[in-house]
């Protein structure tokens, strides 16, 4: 950590999310509101500089690129190295991964389940699933049909299973063909809910549906099967980021998940063509 | 010395493991191993009377008068095999040969459909890390495998970045 302390930090920041204490330091002032933006949702600044993790960024000089000098830019976590990019942007991006998995796991008397989240009625509709089974186009096409936002990225649980608000701007893949030789890169574009004509909810949320649904192209109708409260749970686990570090506390939000939500789980085709159903569950769901 | 128990009196293993209750189910999570088991009802139930004192016949007859159905000392054994499976007994069982072989399919056929449902199952999961459990990783980050990144790609893997 000297080494890196002894580098030029132009300016710095302490902030809570959640519950962790983070800090950020740069070696350009300038860029310091920019990377403001990929912070957690709900973020606040704090006075005091004590901290749990640092991040220190490093940003190659817009000048150094102009002059053909190799400019990387360097994303430290503490004192490892995150990354190492040649795009600014990829750099934030690299920070705002890792944050984001830092809060998750770290964060105070909340699970962190891998999922996308929606509001329907006073009721949650929690999407869970991978990278790449369709969360946030799901979510998004939810939001169009009218439900609150809440998350295209983590359900944020407390101990009663209640659904807290992690509305950060959805994250929508799209293929970047100049970026790799292989033109297969996929890179997030952050849409703001409001573009979708949604918005994001504040208050948490008791949820009615948990739907596990993969993409398939070319699947026709969505024919999901219902998971009793164990499996549903267990589905769940594959998806907590808490549940080796505090699993009776995982175990006790999952299950208070599990026991009032319907389970869902099953192959799905276009997410347009799910929408209206996914609601239509969640206002025919009782406790 | 690897501890050996009573074969036909099974002891349900006790440390390192975290229970929730379900109304029909029970959850376990494995501390040591780091996996979440699932326990249908009736898997449940041998379990909770694996005490180290009750005999095979016994936990059948106990299991018979809870589910008001003849239970065949089968259906304890194939619980006992997946409780063993998953780690939840306390040393090794092997069943006698009299029992030995019989799998729950073959249980199944020979129950019927309404018998079946009393069947046990035990259902586990390996629990992923957190990194595992989150999102892809962005360009530039440093990856293992070409799983974790969101381009599919780690060029240098294990020791790479996606790109």
């Amino acid at each position: 950590m000297e080494k890196l302390d002894r580098l030029g930090w132009a300016a710095g920041l302490a902030f809570e999310s959640y519950g962790v204490r983070i800090g950020v330091r740069v070696n350009d002032a300038t860029i310091l509101p920019r990377l403001a933006s990929h912070f957690p949702p709900g973020w606040r600044a704090l006075t005091k500089p004590r901290v749990e993790r640092l991040y220190s960024l490093v940003v190659a000089s817009e000048g150094a690129t102009r002059r053909g000098v190799k400019g990387l830019n360097l994303v430290y976590g503490d004192i490892n190295r995150l990354a190492r990019t040649r795009q600014s942007e990829d750099a934030f991006d690299a920070f705002e991964s890792d944050l984001q998995l830092y809060v998750a796991e770290a964060a105070r008397r909340r699970v962190f389940v891998h999922a996308g989240v929606v509001g329907w009625r006073g009721r949650a509709v929690i999407i869970a699933g991978r990278s790449f089974t369709g969360k946030t186009t799901l979510v998004a096409e939810l939001v169009r049909a009218g439900a609150t936002y809440y998350s295209d990225e983590y359900a944020v649980l407390d101990a009663r299973g209640r659904v807290h608000p992690f509305p950060r701007p959805l994250g929508v893949r799209t293929t970047d063909a100049s970026d790799t030789v292989t033109g297969t890169t996929r890179r997030q574009q952050r849409v703001a809910v409001e573009s979708l004509g949604g918005r994001a909810g504040a208050r948490p949320l008791v949820p009615a549906l948990v739907v596990l649904s993969e993409y398939r192209a070319g699947a026709r109708r969505w024919r999901p099967r219902t998971l009793t409260a164990g499996h549903g749970l267990l589905a769940l686990v594959a998806n907590t980021v808490t549940i080796r570090s505090r699993p009776a506390e995982a175990f006790a939000a999952l299950q208070a998940v599990a026991t009032r939500a319907r389970i869902l789980s099953g192959v799905r085709g276009e997410a347009k063509d799910l929408a209206a159903t996914i609601l239509r569950m969640v206002e025919d769901h009782q406790d | 010395m690897e501890q050996r128990i009573r074969n036909d009196r099974p002891r349900a293993r006790a440390g390192g493991l975290v229970v929730r209750e379900l109304p029909e189910e029970v959850l376990v999570y494995d501390l040591e191993r780091h996996r979440a088991i699932c326990l249908n009802h009736t898997a449940a139930l041998v379990w909770k009377h694996c005490d180290g004192e009750t005999s095979v016949a016994e936990i059948s007859r106990r299991l018979g008068a809870h589910l008001r159905l003849p239970v065949a000392e089968d259906v304890v054994w194939l619980a006992l095999d997946q409780l063993a499976r998953d780690h939840l007994l306390e040393g090794k069982i092997a069943r006698p040969a009299a029992f030995s072989g019989i799998s729950r399919r073959e249980l199944m056929r020979r129950l019927g459909v309404a018998a079946a449902v009393a069947l046990p199952l035990v259902t586990s999961v390996v629990a992923p890390t957190a990194a595992e459990a989150a999102s892809c990783l962005p360009t530039g980050a440093a990856c293992t495998a070409p799983a974790e990144c969101c381009s599919g790609l780690c060029p240098g893997s294990p020791n790479g970045t996606c790109v």
